[in-house]
């Protein structure tokens, strides 16, 4: 069916595939810093950071990058999820995804769909059920923003514990380093007699 | 490979509940062979070409297939031909390593030799399997979310089992049957595929409205002006469209966004006399409010609300007029004066000299200009200029400011216009416009740049017409949105969907809405929770205000560690060079262990996501369950 509506659905579908949905983006990173970060993979068409306006919580950025083609997509979530993908910052790694037609904002119509609404009258007994459906999904955001500060408080959680392991690892190697330094290492493997390889 | 094994037969079935359906005809060498389309067995219908799961003992999961054919043989023996599918385990070999296989996914057998297909003892059916096919083909009518969701396994690519290889593409006979059997049948054909509502609203079309016939009637709304201005505020001139549609846009609006609101709207929802009849209705209803008018009972009190002039023509469905008022507020009040006297000098000028001349008086906007120029030009620009105006109005939005003069003006004119109102009328004129409403969005940036979404959700915060929408189908457009509210509240609307993002539930959209108006706002709000507006497949829409987040402090982002000392960072300047502060991170390192810890909390919380959304989905079809009517 060569319609225009089709065409242009068939062409966006293209476009989801050729996109990369990446997330866990530190806030600093910036539409240029990810555009050269991803161009080692190949060539970017585009980068759109996805906006949130709905959740008062601190998310990381999220954002949509268009490549060439859709196999370098492909390469790229693959690449990124085999090794962790560090941009603007390390340990935490960058996830990527294949970008999904829901994530678009200026996605065109997909042709061929008919919406039906209608009032209920509050007389139909559909209506109490109605209620209860609009109840039901109210709590599920509520419980979805739960579980996102739930998360958010994980990966503090993660952070906090990985710093503290890092600054001992950090003065452990200090440490070290100094008694190299000071000649302390030497004196002692001299002392007890033990061959050094590497000083 | 185990799916060519033929089921055993079936043992001892006698006992379950079976009855022929359609016969198809007769076959074999002396007719004694009985085809069918359809059958009753063990209390569910199967007709030709629906998947069936084939049980056999011994095996852990049933086998899928499609039925060819069904007949029944001389020595009463009931036999089925299955087209069978693949579960990828089968065929692990022939796929391809970077295959992704969805985990629904099946294959279809197709090409020529041993495991396409094989006759059965019809009793080996264990049940009705809902497999629904994603080919993106032309010819497969596309499954709609919910019926993705609802579906037991999808295909899109067959398994040819002579040459062992997968493919997405379909020919027009696959496995000896007619691809159109392949792919999901038509609605019409009222399949198990798809949901009984869907086929049960087509059938109660009086009372749902239906885009087009809604969008008709907005044109018949509209165009209702046209005339009875004319009558009488401009004897001598015929052409005066532009002025005559200026009050009465929003005088007709008002039946259905003021007061009576509700009930107006709940009964025209309840009537279920096709559109064209309703419509009348609607319009006779129109006519009676106006009389009232001419008393002075409700609509003077409504102009006298300072803002309701401006924003109520906007919500006329911004034809014309709307956007002379809008540009003689953005320009200064003297030019408001210089139209009030074009306006009463309409009798002797064109209209579209008018509209012309108060453009250029407003001298405002040389795109405006030009489209002012266009407008009176041709009439059938007018479909585009409604849709240039929305962008206009909203461009706007933030300099119009309510006018105590046009307020007074429309307030005169208005009863007379109202007076004079013949419906008879607008039914002629609608034929002419009815492509109005058809919002192919495209043509609106090419004229104007919209400002950007954020600075307009942050005025329409403040001026109180944002809307937050919930419970919407994800798939929905924003393009759609607006099409629902207006067939919903009548209310022209600029919509924009949330974005999905990884932990978005996948069964609940979200949209962000501004109205022109906070009453229409408000209204819109008011009635989703008092009343219930029900979209497709059961979902009841919720309104409600929001306080977007937009300014938002960029506080510390976890999960990045520096050392102080060291400081690990690169300067700030090296983030424009990004190159050398990305980098995969290689095994062996501190790094990476950190790393794969946060990859572990990563994929945890996916799994909490998935369950979550898992579980509400449940909660939600228990609710929908008790719905008799979706």
């Amino acid at each position: 069916m060569g319609t225009p509506a089709h065409k242009e659905y068939a062409e966006f579908q293209e476009k989801v595939k050729r996109t990369v949905y990446v997330d866990n983006l530190s806030p600093q990173i910036t539409e240029a810093v990810l555009k050269t970060a991803l161009e080692q993979f190949g060539n970017v068409r585009d980068v759109q950071f996805i906006p949130n306006y709905t959740e008062a919580n601190e998310i990381p950025q999220c954002a949509l990058v268009e490549m060439e083609t859709a196999k370098l997509a492909k390469a790229i979530i693959m690449e990124m999820t085999d090794y962790p993908f560090m941009l603007g910052g390390m340990p935490r790694p960058v996830r990527a995804r294949a970008a999904e037609v829901e994530m678009f904002s200026d996605r065109p119509i997909k042709p061929g769909r008919k919406i039906q609404i209608r009032w209920m009258d509050p007389k139909d007994p559909d209506f109490e059920v109605a209620k209860k459906l609009k109840h039901l999904t109210k709590k599920h955001v509520a419980e979805a923003s739960l579980l996102l500060k739930h998360q958010l408080e994980e990966e503090k959680k993660l952070a906090y514990s990985q710093a503290e392991n890092l600054e001992v690892n950090y003065k452990k190697y200090e440490m070290i380093d100094n008694l190299i330094i000071d000649g302390t290492f030497r004196r002692l493997s001299s002392k007890y007699n033990l061959e050094l390889q590497d000083s | 490979m185990p799916a060519m094994s033929q089921p055993e037969d079936a043992t001892d079935l006698e006992n379950y509940e079976f009855k022929w359906g359609k016969k198809r005809g007769l076959g074999g060498k002396r007719k004694e062979v009985r085809f069918y389309e359809s059958f009753t067995f063990d209390g569910v219908d199967y007709s030709l070409y629906d998947c069936v799961y084939l049980y056999k003992e011994g095996e852990p999961e049933p086998y899928i297939g499609k039925l060819m054919k069904i007949w029944e043989q001389p020595d009463h023996k009931k036999k089925i031909k299955v087209l069978w599918f693949f579960r990828p385990i089968e065929i692990l070999n022939y796929i391809g390593d970077n295959m992704t296989v969805h985990d629904k996914e099946i294959f279809l057998a197709s090409g020529e030799g041993v495991g396409l297909a094989n006759v059965n003892p019809l009793e080996v059916i264990a049940g009705k399997c809902n497999v629904v096919c994603t080919s993106e083909d032309p010819r497969n009518p596309q499954p709609s979310n919910e019926e993705l969701e609802m579906a037991d396994y999808i295909f899109h690519r067959t398994f040819d089992v002579g040459n062992y290889k997968i493919s997405d593409k379909m020919d027009d006979k696959v496995g000896g049957i007619e691809v159109r059997f392949i792919f999901n049948k038509k609605e019409v054909q009222g399949s198990s595929n798809i949901p009984k509502h869907v086929a049960e609203q087509i059938k109660e079309n009086g009372r749902v409205v239906v885009g087009d016939e809604a969008s008709k009637s907005f044109s018949k709304q509209n165009s209702v002006p046209i005339e009875n201005v004319n009558a009488v505020d401009t004897p001598t001139c015929s052409v005066a469209k532009g002025d005559a549609q200026l009050e009465l846009p929003w005088a007709n609006e008002e039946p259905l966004s003021g007061e009576k609101a509700a009930p107006g709207v709940v009964t025209e929802a309840k009537e279920s006399a096709p559109s064209g009849v309703r419509q009348e209705k609607v319009l006779k209803r129109f006519k009676a409010n106006y009389e009232k008018d001419g008393k002075g009972s409700d609509i003077p009190s409504q102009v006298e609300d300072k803002e309701r002039p401006i924003s109520a023509k906007g919500v006329g469905e911004l034809d014309r007029p709307s956007k002379k008022a809008k540009l003689d507020t953005d320009t200064k009040l003297e030019e408001q004066q210089a139209y009030l006297s074009s306006l009463l000098a309409t009798g002797k000028e064109r209209s579209g000299n008018i509209s012309q001349k108060l453009a250029v008086d407003s001298e405002d906007d040389g795109v405006k200009v030009s489209l002012k120029a266009d407008s009176a030009s041709e009439d059938k620009s007018k479909s585009k200029l409604v849709k240039e105006s929305v962008v206009q109005d909203k461009g706007h939005s933030k300099k119009v400011k309510p006018d105590g003069k046009t307020t007074k003006i429309s307030n005169g004119v208005l009863p007379k216009a109202a007076s004079a109102h013949p419906p008879e009328k607008d039914i002629k004129t609608d034929a002419r416009l009815l492509e109005v409403t058809r919002r192919p969005n495209a043509d609106r940036s090419k004229w104007f740049k919209a400002l950007p979404w954020e600075e307009r959700m942050k005025t329409a915060h403040e001026q109180e017409t944002l809307v937050l929408l919930q419970n919407l189908d994800p798939a929905y457009t924003s393009a759609e949105i607006e099409d629902i509210i207006w067939h919903g509240f009548r209310e022209n609307c600029t919509a924009k969907v949330v974005q999905h993002t990884s932990a978005s539930s996948p069964h609940s959209g979200q949209a962000f809405v501004i109205f022109k108006t906070r009453e229409a706002a408000e209204m819109a709000i008011r009635k989703l929770d008092e009343g219930c507006l029900m979209l497709p497949n059961g979902r009841p829409l919720i309104g409600s205000r929001v306080n977007p987040v937009l300014q938002r402090k960029r506080s510390a982002f976890v999960g990045h560690l520096f050392i102080d000392k060291v400081r690990l960072q690169m300067p700030r300047e090296d983030m424009k060079r990004a190159i050398s502060t990305s980098h995969c991170s290689q095994p062996n390192t501190i790094e990476y262990e950190m790393a794969m810890e946060w990859r572990l909390l990563q994929t945890r919380v996916d799994i909490w996501w998935k369950e979550l959304y898992k579980q509400q989905v449940v909660e939600l079809r228990k609710v929908e369950n008790n719905l008799k009517f979706k």
